[in-house]
């Protein structure tokens, strides 16, 4: 967060520490850490993962409002003690089954709503990707039996978006950083010149700044690693289990899957489907291989169609099987391969069609001066 | 956002290697934890079998995932649970209701919706195949976890039931007819005799006390 500041160092520690430090080489890079810590990566895919989680936990859990003392409150047929019961058991926490008062669960579903709309936003990401992972753990443990695969990745990642810098981009933080750079720029410029806080001791909070960038880049090169592993793992063990069924050899599995009563909101739609056999078998054999190939094909030019397919697919699963939650957090997911340059291209795209929209109507806000946002000088966001 | 002040000096040493074993620290997690969690999504191997009391310490409870989406199968059957109650009267004699059919109430919550709900999809079903993997053929539970699925059940049954009929009862039943869904007809006919439905199964579970205040009346 830009409101922490590391404590001023002793000043005496510092002399001492600048004292022993001339004869290192000034240049000199982390050996082997090089790429790692320079800057953090993919800052636009880790935006849209905060955005995308955020409020696909919202709609979730406006969706599931008439539903919430049924899943998660204390008149659920998972009562709070059988509850406890696993919880202990499995050793997971949750913040639900501190009381079974109805007014601290109403509470607790407010405060869910709050933070899940508040992380998409983007405001004072680091401390509330946190209070949403709070959020997500405990709603998840709360009614384990409730959840699937959907919900699942959702924790996942809700998790591992803590240690990422998800609120550089897009978001309320990375706004109000632009600001406080343009106004410190004007201030600058009035002044003339600004005059460094000097000396040793100045010298140390400037290396020490620097670790604190470097350690928060490596933290959130290391989360988005474990994002892109874990979305690979989910593609390939789904896709190394279909190939043991003997269902998705023959063509048939999706067959079957389109006459489950409980993921078939359009049976029309899905008998419609269902009547095309050979359809079914190459659709079969497309998703039992995208997904076994999914992990191989993200180095190269053929990730954009491959991403493209199973982007059509899990539309086709929230459509047909009614299952828009489980395909909106994968969806989500998938696009945490695309570059920045991709979402730069998105960016620009959107601000010409806001103009464009904008610029019919006489009343549009005159926007701040731009100052580039710079991508290293701000502290932990 | 300040520039850094004209800086020759080097970092000094005790910090430049705290910066570095940590970020090595964090690297080394995060490949630890890539590393356990193929072990335990991927299927079972000599490597996962000889780690697996590491890989389990460290993805339980939190990392914990199965993604056998449709996998290896897809399930190729449809479950219709319905429920009926048993009322004792003082004198000793007993009334049991007409059967009530829950998966066709979760079925109709689903039909037409583009966004159901999981109490439709997910609970009783849920519920049911936790119930199915916790106890064997003959409803004996001999786990912890057995009865608390039991009680699950019991409580999803009654509360649906007396929220669609009232009542008062001591006791439900559980019946599940298991439909499996016919294969595919044969390409290049109708032919339906070919694709001949297996026979539906049905299972009668034991009755189950109903605690007073438990179905919510």
């Amino acid at each position: 967060m830009e409101t922490e500041r590391l404590p001023a160092p002793h000043p005496r520690a510092a002399e001492r520490a600048a004292a022993r430090a001339p004869h290192r080489a000034p240049d000199r890079r982390h050996a082997g850490l090089g790429v790692l810590t320079e800057r953090p990566v993919s800052l636009y895919a880790a935006a849209v993962l905060r955005i995308g989680y955020g409020l696909v936990y919202l709609v979730f859990l406006l969706r599931e409002f008439p539903h919430r003392d049924e899943i998660w409150g204390p008149g659920s047929p998972w009562t709070p003690e059988l509850a406890r019961q696993l919880l202990d058991q499995t050793g997971w926490v949750s913040i639900l089954t501190l009381s079974d008062d109805r007014a601290y669960f109403e509470a607790c579903y407010a405060l869910a709503v709050c933070v899940s709309a508040l992380f998409a936003l983007g405001w004072r990401t680091r401390a509330v990707s946190v209070l949403f992972a709070v959020v997500v753990v405990s709603f998840h443990g709360r009614a384990i039996f409730m959840t699937d695969g959907g919900d699942n990745l959702i924790l996942l990642m809700t998790v591992y978006l803590v240690f990422t810098a998800c609120g550089r981009r897009w978001s309320l933080d990375a706004r109000r950083t632009r600001l406080r750079a343009s106004a410190a720029a004007t201030a600058a410029e009035a002044k003339s010149h600004h005059l460094p806080v000097g000396g040793k001791a100045g010298g140390l909070r400037h290396h020490l700044r620097a670790s604190r960038r470097t350690l928060t880049a490596v933290l959130h090169n290391c989360g988005m690693l474990v994002i892109a592993a874990q979305v690979c793992f989910v593609y390939g063990s789904a896709g190394l289990y279909k190939v043991q069924g003997g269902s998705w050899g023959n063509g048939t599995a999706l067959h079957y899957a389109l006459n489950l009563d409980l993921f078939r909101p359009w049976p029309g739609l899905s008998l419609m489907a269902d009547e095309h056999d050979l359809l079914i078998a190459i659709a079969c054999y497309l998703t039992v291989l995208l997904q076994v190939a999914f992990p191989f094909v993200l180095f190269g030019r053929l990730k954009y169609p491959v991403l493209t397919m199973l982007l059509g697919m899990h539309l086709g699963i929230a459509v047909l099987m009614g299952l828009p939650l489980f395909s909106g957090a994968m969806i989500i997911a998938d696009a945490v391969f695309l570059p920045d340059r991709f979402y730069r291209a998105l960016g620009r795209l959107w601000r010409r069609m806001v103009r464009r929209a904008g610029s019919g109507k006489t009343t549009d806000a005159p926007r701040p001066p731009r100052a580039l946002v710079p991508a290293q000088s701000e502290p932990a966001g | 956002m300040e520039e850094s002040p004209e800086q020759s000096e080097p970092p000094p040493i005790l910090l430049q290697a705290l910066t570095s074993t940590a970020a090595a620290l964090c690297l080394a997690t995060a490949l630890v934890h890539v590393l356990l969690v193929f072990l335990h999504v991927a299927p079972t191997n000599s490597l996962s079998q000889q780690y697996s009391r590491q890989v389990n310490a460290w993805v339980h409870p939190l990392f914990e995932q199965n993604w056998r989406l449709f996998a290896p199968d897809p399930e190729s059957v449809n479950r219709q649970i319905s429920v009926r109650t048993k009322h004792t009267a003082p004198d000793g004699a007993t009334r049991v209701s007409r059967w009530f059919d829950l998966t066709a109430v979760d079925n109709s919550a689903v039909k037409h919706n583009p966004f159901p709900s999981h109490t439709a999809q997910n609970m009783l079903r849920r519920a049911w195949s936790s119930y199915l993997e916790t106890h064997g053929d003959d409803d004996q539970p001999r786990s912890q976890r057995a009865l608390m699925t039991q009680q699950y059940l019991t409580n999803i049954a009654s509360k649906r039931v007396a929220a669609h009929r009232g009542g008062n009862f001591g006791a439900i039943q559980l019946r599940v007819v298991t439909l499996p869904i016919a294969a595919p007809a044969p390409a290049g006919g109708p032919a339906p005799a070919a694709a001949a439905p297996r026979p539906a199964e049905t299972r009668y579970l034991p009755w189950w006390k109903v605690k007073a205040d438990s179905h919510g009346n």
